[in-house]
């Protein structure tokens, strides 16, 4: 999508103004030469309906939507193929554009089903949106409709073709974005519809983006068929957990369970896009089998519910005991979590931890983004708070050593070393099975769709996640158990919010220099020492 | 040689037989190969020479199987879908088998009002292909009916294969027949 390199200018024309200013909805703007009307108008505040265009996409401008109604040009023009000229004045809402719209929306509905009721796309269905604002209030259609029978595309993705208006962003993204040109519009005229090459599926592992891109009901996912109404869902800002990239994502609850992650644009890190491993990381968040209240091993030496004043005293004094403490902290924690473990830790201690890997997926037509290697979000944050990484991070323990699970998966370590630790603390969203028997004390913590932090990507990119659902039982925020028990164990006062965690960790580690907490947005900024973006993986 | 409209419109319905399960057998190799090549040539991009290439294969076979769209996909050097997409966009390609002689009828208006639905239904009755679309048992026979010919003071026109015959009336259809071999 990058403008042809121009042809080596001769000397005499003057050079090109560096920007254009011209008039839309009699609000004036000055954007650079090349710019669409369409993107004129956004940077006005002035939203031009449209289905074709999508910033992240080439300008097909097949579907019409978008004329508006230039002074001077001879009739109305797309938005979004049109470049923007001096002095140019632009209506977008007058009669003339209205009446273009009106009758684009009236042939779109032709053969649409009007099936909203049924459809999973109705609440955040740009067609339905756009016909509320500006279409007819009925049809004049009166003859049967087309009818073609829904597919299955393969991947997450079902295609309704009663309900497409053949807009083409999914098959431009298959084909320019994704580089996997799988997607067609097969036949031609009222006939047509978006077909898939024979004996191909949409299992690219991006694919799912077409669901997000399609303006309509059209292409939907499998996985929340049916799940929830739009309007039904509450939404979060958050950072996809999946792996170590740190996409930006939006997490959508309904009655406190998560049902759906969708991308959140950030064209610093993931553009407008989430993988399809990213997309389904999230039924963990909702797993029912928690560790709900806090847990310390009594007089009879059985695990017996505590309140949380003495719970967290015991694991202070337990962890204040040991003769050297092993920290097993998971790379999805916090940057503010492993801040105060590194903390409790102290400088006799070990920190360690380990990453699940998998296949790196790219997505071939942008920037630096891929599903990476490294499956857990903040192995650089863990990193960068002193914490090592090993493959089998147990053989740190040694005999009489003093383990503190900081949330950690067991599965997939060597379990054999756990009975060389004398005393064993459990700071988790869970009570794995195999410490049952073993811990000492076990404190509930929040996971990363109850509670609010950072993370740190493997470019050093340190993004803020919010709160999305209620946690379970008495299980707290991690950074506020951990703050406690440091306190507790003497080492610095605790936090009343994450703010002031973060605010101490940037004061302690120079990468985090000059971050705080209010300052990194939900866009998030770089650590000083990070690696430049659009290098390799 | 020419790449002339030699075939009809996408059929209804598939037939019964002219589909093998044998594996696909490239149709550019050799000569074939060599004069896509040239054709190529003539053309800024390969893609340019997609809508020949897909000629060449009807001719060579009848029509374009999944197998065939796969080969011009690989040989232009791009997708099958987009192959896909182009072939479903003109009419005149065969997604499925014809029969030998595959005769198209003229029904547009001019035609209709001199009789040209009774053309159509005498070689319906006259190949055994019984309906639009259907090719005959033994596989000869292929009718469908087509949009204006061109040839409206000449009703009906009919074009089988790459033969455009003039005012034919029911009448004359067995005679028409004949003449296929």
């Amino acid at each position: 999508m990058t403008a042809p390199a121009s042809p080596a200018a001769p000397a005499s024309p003057p050079p090109p103004p560096s920007t254009v200013r011209l008039t839309i909805e009699g609000i004036p703007v000055e954007v650079p030469p090349g710019t669409s009307i369409l993107e004129a108008a956004k940077q006005a505040g002035v939203l031009v309906p449209h289905y074709c265009y999508h910033p992240g996409l080439p300008v097909a401008g097949v579907c019409r939507m978008c004329l508006v109604d230039v002074e001077k040009f001879p009739k109305l023009a797309p938005a979004c193929a049109t470049a923007v000229a001096d002095g140019q004045v632009v209506h977008v809402h007058n009669e003339k554009a209205k009446k273009a719209r009106e009758g684009v929306l009236e042939f779109l509905l032709i053969n649409h089903p009007l099936d909203c009721p049924i459809c999973d796309q109705a609440g955040e269905c740009e067609l339905q949106d756009y016909t509320f604002q500006e279409g007819r209030a009925d049809s004049r259609y009166r003859e049967p409709k087309r009818f073609n029978p829904v597919e299955d595309f393969g991947g997450d993705v079902l295609y309704v073709p009663n309900r497409c208006i053949l807009c083409t962003r999914c098959v431009r993204f298959m084909s320019d974005v994704a580089q996997d040109p799988v997607l067609n519009v097969s036949e031609r005229g009222d006939r047509a519809f978006i077909g898939k090459a024979e004996g191909h599926d949409l299992t690219h592992a991006w694919a799912g983006n077409v669901v997000d891109l399609c303006p309509v009901g059209a292409l939907l996912s499998k996985d929340f068929l049916n799940k929830a109404r739009a309007w039904e869902l509450d939404r979060s800002a958050s950072v996809c957990t999946g792996c170590s990239q740190g996409c930006n994502v939006v997490l959508e609850t309904r009655d406190n369970v998560v049902v759906r992650v969708k991308p959140r644009s950030n064209t610093a890190v993931n553009q407008y896009y989430a993988c399809e491993t990213g997309r389904l990381h999230y039924r963990w968040m909702n797993r029912r089998d928690r560790l709900e209240v806090p847990l310390v091993r009594g007089e009879a030496g059985v695990l017996v519910p505590a309140a949380w004043e003495q719970a967290i005293a015991a694991a202070a004094r337990t962890l204040a005991a040991a003769p050297r403490l092993v920290v097993l902290a998971s790379a999805g924690l916090s940057n503010e979590a492993l801040y105060l473990l590194s903390r409790i830790r102290g400088p006799g201690g070990e920190g360690v931890f380990r990453v699940e890997t998998g296949p790196e997926a790219p997505l071939a037509g942008a920037p630096d983004l891929a599903l990476r290697a490294d499956r857990a979000p903040n192995g650089r944050g863990a990193e960068l708070m002193g914490f090592a990484r090993h493959d089998q991070p147990l053989a740190a323990l040694q005999a009489g050593d003093t383990l503190l699970v900081a949330d950690h998966d067991l599965a997939g370590l060597d379990l054999a070393a756990l009975d060389r630790a004398g005393e064993i603390v459990v700071i988790g969203t869970t009570l794995p099975g195999e410490l049952v028997s073993r811990v000492a004390v076990a404190l509930p913590t929040c996971n990363v769709a109850e509670e609010e932090g950072t993370f740190t990507n493997l470019r050093g990119r340190v993004q803020r996640f919010l709160q999305a659902k209620a946690a379970p039982g008495e299980a707290r925020p991690t950074w506020s158990v951990l703050g406690d028990v440091a306190e507790a164990m003497g080492r610095g006062r605790a936090p009343m919010l994450p703010a002031d965690v973060f605010a101490a960790l940037a004061g302690d580690h120079p990468a985090f220099g000059g971050l705080t907490y209010a300052g990194l947005g939900l866009r998030g900024l770089p650590v000083l020492d990070a690696a430049p973006a659009g290098g390799t993986s | 040689m020419t790449y002339g409209p030699s075939a009809g419109a996408k059929l209804a319905t598939t037939p019964a037989h002219g589909h093998d399960d044998a594996p696909y057998q490239p149709v550019f190799t050799g000569a074939a190969r060599d004069e896509l090549e040239t054709l190529c040539a003539r053309y800024p991009s390969r893609q340019a020479a997609l809508l020949p290439a897909l000629w060449m294969i009807q001719e060579a076979r009848g029509w374009v199987s999944d197998g065939a769209v796969e080969e011009v996909a690989q040989v232009l050097g791009v997708s099958a879908a987009h192959v896909r997409g182009v072939l479903t966009f003109y009419t005149m390609y065969h997604q499925h088998p014809v029969g030998k002689h595959f005769i198209q009828v003229c029904t547009t208006t001019p035609c209709n009002l001199c009789g040209a639905e009774d053309v159509v239904n005498a070689f319906l009755r006259h190949t055994g292909c019984g309906e639009l679309g259907v090719t005959s048992d033994d596989g000869r026979f292929t009718v469908i009916e087509v949009e204006c010919l061109g040839a409206c003071g000449f009703a009906t026109p009919v074009m089988i294969n790459s033969r455009f015959l003039e005012s034919v009336t029911p009448d004359a259809v067995p005679d028409v027949l004949e003449e296929c071999d």
